[in-house]
């Protein structure tokens, strides 16, 4: 997480360089279901193989 | 946990002004790092991750640490499953095989998770593998599995009394945070963190309003912190409560969604209750979940507009449409979509459609206990005694106006709710 310092008076830092693209945690777990339940009902992951 | 601490409750610029927080104390929760907003990366929502991104392993051995890590969440899932079964078993016909037929797997799951973090902590590795209790991207994965359980009519059946309920108990739970914090003169910004995190999703919500309105780091370690110490014995006191008060399911499942702070805990407590109650309070915190990109853009607003200028800043983000967007929690679209795919599978022409919605069932079941797990794992008292008890008051007062409007509307509003 980058940080912002607060103090007006702080001589601002240079920004590190932030990755071009990243997937958000939100977007990760919504792709990661919604790709589990297609391997599901498609059969991808066979019944009984999840106890 | 290194932490410097000011007082939650001093004034911002007093305690800013001091230089006392040279450290990463002394820094803002900027708008660019979405404050762990849900495009804020991996690490971004995490109600931890805010607290131990400095503390977190790096260098080379980090991925073997966080495998280990992962290694330990699956035992212990896979432990949980074990005693789920094993318990009401062996219990049989004794004294105690009632009470353990009535105990669900978020007990075990959570109690094993306390457990293992205790002995992790003993053992001084429990900092090391913490990367890998990723609780919100497995409630995550977990609720957008558990939309494809639930029959896309009961989602439109109780939107209505959902969206209401979220509506009214937002509003008046953020406005009375807002106002108890002003009584016991606590700063703007943490205000504005407590109101949210009280009133929408927890520590998700406190990340979201820390990066609206500029929030100093420990000021949302110490909301986050007092979250899960409210949550967690939430979990077990709630499904108490239902018994006591013999609310319906889906009462429960929206008092429960509506009260309880974080996510996965409102899974957990639900999941206590019985699935329905589970369904309901899921589908009830999703909405509050919604509403955390609007609360999100009026803290923006306000402290754009009123805050910054009286303090002689005004660096703050202007507000917008992407703001909104960036805000809004996208597994709620997975769970939608999950229930629409599940509904339209079990009516379309497959052989056996029931097959594969069982695996993803028991799919979600892992994800849920994975991150039941976590939650315990994660727990830490220790930062608590950082806090003061100006916020932690603020905080019980809120909880408590909290239970009593969220009682009252999920009686009003879920009254005769049918399956």
């Amino acid at each position: 997480m980058s940080e912002t310092p607060t103090t007006p008076a702080s001589t601002p830092e240079p920004a590190p360089p932030r990755p071009r693209w990243r997937i958000g945690e939100d977007w990760a777990a919504t792709v990661t279901g919604l790709v589990l339940l297609g391997l599901a009902l498609l059969g991808v992951i066979p019944a009984g193989l999840v106890p | 946990m290194a932490m410097h601490t000011p007082g939650p409750g001093e004034d911002a610029s007093r305690a800013d002004g001091a230089g006392a927080t040279g450290t990463a104390d002394g820094t803002a929760v900027g708008p660019d790092d979405t404050a762990g907003g849900p495009e804020g990366g991996v690490t971004g929502d995490g109600g931890a991750d805010a607290r131990e991104d400095a503390d977190a392993p790096r260098g080379p051995g980090a991925p073997l640490w966080s495998a280990l890590g992962l290694l330990v969440v699956l035992a212990l899932a896979a432990a949980t499953r074990f005693l789920e079964s094993w318990v009401p078993a062996a219990a049989e016909g004794s004294p105690l095989g009632g009470f353990a037929e009535a105990v669900e797997y978020p007990v075990y799951a959570i109690l094993l998770g306390l457990l293992g973090n205790l002995v992790l902590s003993l053992l001084g590795v429990r900092d090391r593998l913490a990367p890998a209790f990723r609780t919100e991207f497995l409630i995550k994965t977990g609720l957008v599995l558990l939309g494809s359980t639930v029959l896309f009519d009961v989602i439109a059946q109780a939107a209505g009394p959902a969206v209401l309920q979220a509506l009214f108990l937002v509003t008046s739970v953020f406005l009375f945070t807002w106002w108890v914090g002003g009584k016991l003169g606590l700063d703007d910004r943490l205000r504005a963190l407590l109101a949210s995190s009280v009133s929408i999703c927890g520590v998700s919500a406190a990340i979201a309003a820390a990066g609206a309105v500029q929030a100093r780091r420990e000021q949302l370690a110490y909301t986050a912190s007092l979250v899960i110490l409210f949550a967690v014995p939430s979990i077990f006191l709630l499904p108490w409560l239902v018994g006591v008060l013999g609310l319906s399911t889906a009462q429960a499942g929206a008092w429960i969604g509506g009260n309880i702070d974080t996510t996965a805990a409102v899974a957990a407590s639900g999941a206590i209750v019985g699935e329905e109650a589970l369904q309901i309070a899921s589908i009830v915190k999703a909405t509050q979940n919604v509403l955390m990109g609007v609360v999100a853009v009026l803290l923006t607003a306000y402290f754009a507009f009123r805050v910054a200028p009286a303090e002689g800043g005004g660096a703050v983000e202007r507000p917008g449409l992407r703001t909104l967007w960036d805000r809004f929690p996208k597994f709620v679209l997975g769970f939608l979509a999950a229930s629409v795919a599940a509904t339209l599978w079990s009516n379309g022409p497959a052989a056996d459609p029931q097959a594969g919605l069982d695996t993803a069932r028991a799919l979600r079941d892992w994800f849920l206990i994975a991150a039941f797990t976590s939650i315990g794992l994660e727990f830490k008292l220790g930062s608590l005694r950082e806090a003061g008890w100006r916020p932690i008051g603020v905080f019980g007062l809120a909880t408590v106006f909290n239970l009593a409007v969220g009682l009252l509307l999920a009686v009003l509003l879920f009254r005769g709710f049918a399956f």
